[in-house]
């Protein structure tokens, strides 16, 4: 087993995590010029949601794990609407240019102290649907649900791209996204386009959500820090650009693994931050990005 | 077709429009002159819900559509190429005419579906230019041809009313003269419009009827060819002289 491959491999998996959460980011800016800052916790919400249905902490389980997805993937959407609704539609409204930060940082602390008092303060452990035993690709002990991060990353960004290309109402979104005023011309209700865009951030989230539990603990903590360094890959990628969350993902992921073993796990989460910081000072744009100023 | 009575808008506090009134009859085509600044667009835009009046009714059809949001405006059947074009720049020619006809293709649109295919071939057909670049990106397109996809894409919502906001801006001097060709067709196939213009002569030449706004008020009306033959309306917007 060759080490370095193995860091490559875990960074991936971890990386395309960070992708779909930082992917959701970037669809409500598209769209609003605004950010869900309660993303993490979205994501722990549908780990949450995904486990009492799937695992044994409410009654359960209820239905397999290929079956709880597309309900959790309901649950996200819903909640995203909630967030939108409560959080950002008033702020949009009153032209406020900053309200929606505050707005979704409480809305999300609501959530984690919602999650605490239903689910308890303690991590759990999340049934892994696929074998537990790694395979070997390239040198390397994989997971196969670390495989599964992948493969479902990568598929739920395509379906959305396609989707944007293909469909009159995904052809709406981007029209909204690049001139609000224009689309509305065009009989787009750019109102609704903008809690759609918040219902995917979301569902992206909870996706990621389950797509990461089984790999590691499952609790009502678990999503700040994700949502956290998500940000940063959006940042470094680029507000606006789908690449960029991938590539700005991968490369904070290996980053924190290889960090973790040559250094310290304790050190693990500065090479991303001072990603960051490098790519806010050099292109502030993000690696891949056009513009990050745009219009509220 | 369309009734604007006593049109009062503003920017926040700064008051632009000060009662504003003006019909354009079905079938017909309406323009509206005036100096830079006079208020045109922001007629235009109060028409179409960009922007909400602060007083007054505008009436399309039988409906009152004072104050609707402009998706909703749309939807009734107003269509409109505003100022600067405002193409979407990251979709294809064809994907923005295809958004033109947004409340013909989706559920909640309201308007009659027809034949959009046959449209947007019509479209086409109107706008050759568009027709060898309809794979191609709108923001990569020319001035000229994105002014050409603005007034395409509004046609393409089978508009009871379309506006139409300078559509000649920033084009070479043969151009124009296509632009003018094309709303002269328009005007045959009995599409009724509302026409802002800094091409006066051109405008009234194409035009049933016309209104000279300024400071925000309507300083005077009457049909196309009198207000070409006005001394001051000529003095003031036809360089002096009618030259159509
Ligand atoms: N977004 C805005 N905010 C504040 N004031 C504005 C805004 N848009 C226009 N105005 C002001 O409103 C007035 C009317 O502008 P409008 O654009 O309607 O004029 P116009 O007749 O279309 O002129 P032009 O021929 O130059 O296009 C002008 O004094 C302009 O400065
Ligand atoms: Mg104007």
């Amino acid at each position: 087993m060759d080490i370095l491959m193995q860091l490559l491999m875990s960074g991936i998996a971890l990386g395309m995590i960070y992708a779909v959460i930082a992917f959701g980011y970037q669809s409500t800016f598209a769209t609003s010029g605004t950010l869900n800052f309660g993303q993490g916790e979205a994501l722990m919400l549908g780990a949450m949601v995904g486990l009492s249905i799937n695992g044994d902490v409410l009654g359960g389980p209820y239905t397999n794990y290929w079956l709880m997805i597309p309900l959790v993937l309901l649950f996200g959407a819903l909640q995203g609407v909630v967030v939108e609704f409560i959080a950002v539609r008033p702020a949009i409204k009153s032209k406020s240019e900053f309200g929606w930060i505050m707005s979704t940082i409480a809305l999300g602390i609501i959530f984690r102290n919602v999650a605490e008092n239903i689910w308890g303060r303690d991590d759990m452990p999340f049934p892994s649907p696929l074998p537990t035993a790694p395979i070997h690709i390239l040198d390397a002990n994989v997971l196969p649900m670390e495989l599964m991060v992948v493969v479902g990353a990568l598929l739920m960004m395509l379906l959305v791209e396609l989707f944007n290309r293909r469909s009159i109402y995904g052809k709406a979104v981007v029209a909204t996204s690049s001139d609000r005023d224009a689309a509305g011309l065009m009989g787009i209700n750019t109102g609704l386009v903008i809690t759609f865009s918040y219902a995917l951030s979301s569902m992206s989230a909870a996706f990621a959500g389950v797509l990461i539990a089984p790999i590691t603990l499952t609790g009502a903590s678990m999503g700040a820090v994700l949502g956290l360094k998500a940000f940063a890959v959006a940042i470094i990628g680029g507000l606006t650009s789908g690449l960029g969350v991938i590539v700005g993902g991968i490369l904070l992921g290996i980053a924190e693994t290889t960090t973790g073993f040559y250094l310290s796990t304790g050190y693990k989460d500065v090479p991303g931050l001072v990603l960051l910081l490098l790519v806010l000072a050099i292109k502030p744009s993000g690696l891949f990005g056009k513009t990050t100023i745009k219009k509220v | 077709m369309l009734e604007i009575h006593d049109l009062k808008a503003a920017y926040g506090q700064v008051q632009v429009l000060h009662g504003i009134s003006l019909n354009v009859p079905q079938g017909q085509v309406v323009t509206l002159i005036g100096s830079n600044g006079a208020g045109k667009t922001t007629t235009m835009r109060a028409v179409s819900g960009m922007l909400k009046p602060s007083a007054g009714r505008i009436m399309l059809g039988s409906k009152d559509i004072t104050g609707l949001p402009a998706h909703r405006i749309a939807k009734i059947g107003l269509a409109h190429s505003p100022e600067g074009r405002r193409v979407f720049p990251t979709q294809s020619v064809r994907d923005n005419l295809l958004l033109g006809a947004f409340t013909r293709l989706t559920l909640g649109g309201k308007r009659p579906r027809g034949d959009i295919q046959g449209d947007l071939e019509k479209a086409l057909d109107l706008f050759p230019r568009l027709r060898e670049r309809q794979h191609q990106l709108a923001g990569t397109l020319s001035g000229g041809e994105q002014q050409m996809l603005a007034m395409a894409r509004a046609l393409m919502l089978k508009p009871e009313v379309l506006l139409l906001d300078e559509p000649s801006m920033g084009l070479a001097p043969i151009l124009v003269d296509e632009v003018f060709h094309i709303i002269g067709r328009l005007k045959e196939q009995g599409i009724t419009m509302l026409l802002v213009e800094q091409f006066a002569a051109a405008a009234l030449g194409v035009a049933d009827y016309g209104y000279v706004m300024e400071n925000g008020r309507i300083a005077v009306h009457g049909p196309a060819t009198q207000l070409r033959n006005d001394p001051k309306v000529q003095a003031a917007y036809l360089g002096g002289s009618a030259s159509h």
